[in-house]
């Protein structure tokens, strides 16, 4: 599992929360969740949980604080995958 | 230093099935706190009601104590409930006309949450619409305004200018002054007169259809 795939679905995870669809196909490891997609904080927890049953992982609380910017999710995404391989 | 937080969270916008999953309310609750719902005082609050009641609190907490702490990242769990109970007390300040709707739908709640070193005092509402709440660093909420209007546009952008709106049409009540509204170099919003920041903590929410603001002001003060 590579950066750029997991790049791409989390472009899935996240199309349901985000209405700037043409940010979202835009985005980079800066992109910001709040800030750049103007998601509802409280939808970042539903793509905490949508990434968890996609790759099914478990996400902890201090690792889920970090998950802010994309670049960020694919870190903690790849982390968790690797972990539990 | 003063801060400001509030939050709104429409409640047609929540999925009800997801919220009383574990995997899902475990990473917004606590231990403590999932163990205190079966609590009596509770015995008229959905347990759904209850998860987004303790996330607008968190998330109000979150936002006062970001403007202290620009460095601070949102951890749900970290924000703990001491206290919560219901409340007869009314808010001093809500200008939408939801707020006259027959008491016996309406449940107020008030308490305290810590965050480390930090406590605050949190006082909410729940409609059959909406929960919101505002938070304060004393149990005082004399100087805290705050005010929730429906709106027709749920786009992020008019939400946005929507819940400004709503702010400055308040202050500008209570001002001679001609007031705007910008942005500090965190992105803050602030409250200028001719460029003079007026130190004015604000704190702006929007959810779907609702919007909302606090604020915090001693009404002797103003000008």
């Amino acid at each position: 599992m590579d950066r750029e795939t997991v790049l791409v679905e989390l472009k899935k995870v996240m199309a349901p929360y985000t209405e700037n669809k043409e940010m979202l196909e835009g985005i980079n490891d800066d992109t910001d969740l709040i800030k750049d997609l103007k998601i509802n904080s409280a939808n970042l927890v539903d793509i905490i949980i949508d990434a968890e049953s996609k790759y099914n992982i478990e996400i902890d609380f201090e690792s889920a604080a970090e998950m802010y910017k994309v670049g960020n999710c694919i870190d903690v995404i790849m982390k968790k995958a690797n972990q539990s391989a | 230093m003063k801060s400001a937080g509030n939050d709104i969270v429409a409640l047609s916008r929540v999925n009800k099935h997801r919220t009383g999953q574990f995997n899902f309310y475990s990473k917004i609750l606590s231990i403590p706190e999932q163990e205190l719902y079966p609590n009596q005082q509770f015995s008229k609050l959905s347990f759904v009601n209850y998860v987004w009641l303790l996330w607008s609190v968190k998330e109000s907490s979150y936002k006062y104590l970001k403007r202290l702490i620009p460095e601070l990242k949102f951890t749900p769990t970290k924000f703990v409930i001491q206290q919560i109970e219901n409340s007869t007390e009314l808010f001093n300040e809500v200008e939408n006309s939801l707020w006259q709707t027959p008491k016996t739908s309406e449940a107020f709640y008030c308490g305290k949450v810590l965050h480390e070193s930090h406590s605050f005092y949190f006082r909410s509402k729940i409609s059959d619409e909406w929960i919101a709440t505002v938070v304060n660093d004393t149990l005082d909420f004399e100087n805290v305004w705050w005010g929730i209007q429906a709106i027709d546009e749920t786009n992020h952008y008019h939400q946005s200018k929507a819940a400004k709106v709503l702010l400055m049409n308040k202050l500008n009540s209570l001002f001679t002054d001609n007031l705007e509204i910008g942005k500090n170099s965190v992105g803050y919003p602030v409250i200028l007169t001719n460029s003079r920041d007026l130190d004015i903590p604000v704190s702006l929410s929007h959810d779907d259809r609702f919007v909302a603001y606090s604020f915090i002001l001693n009404p002797l003060n103003n000008n």
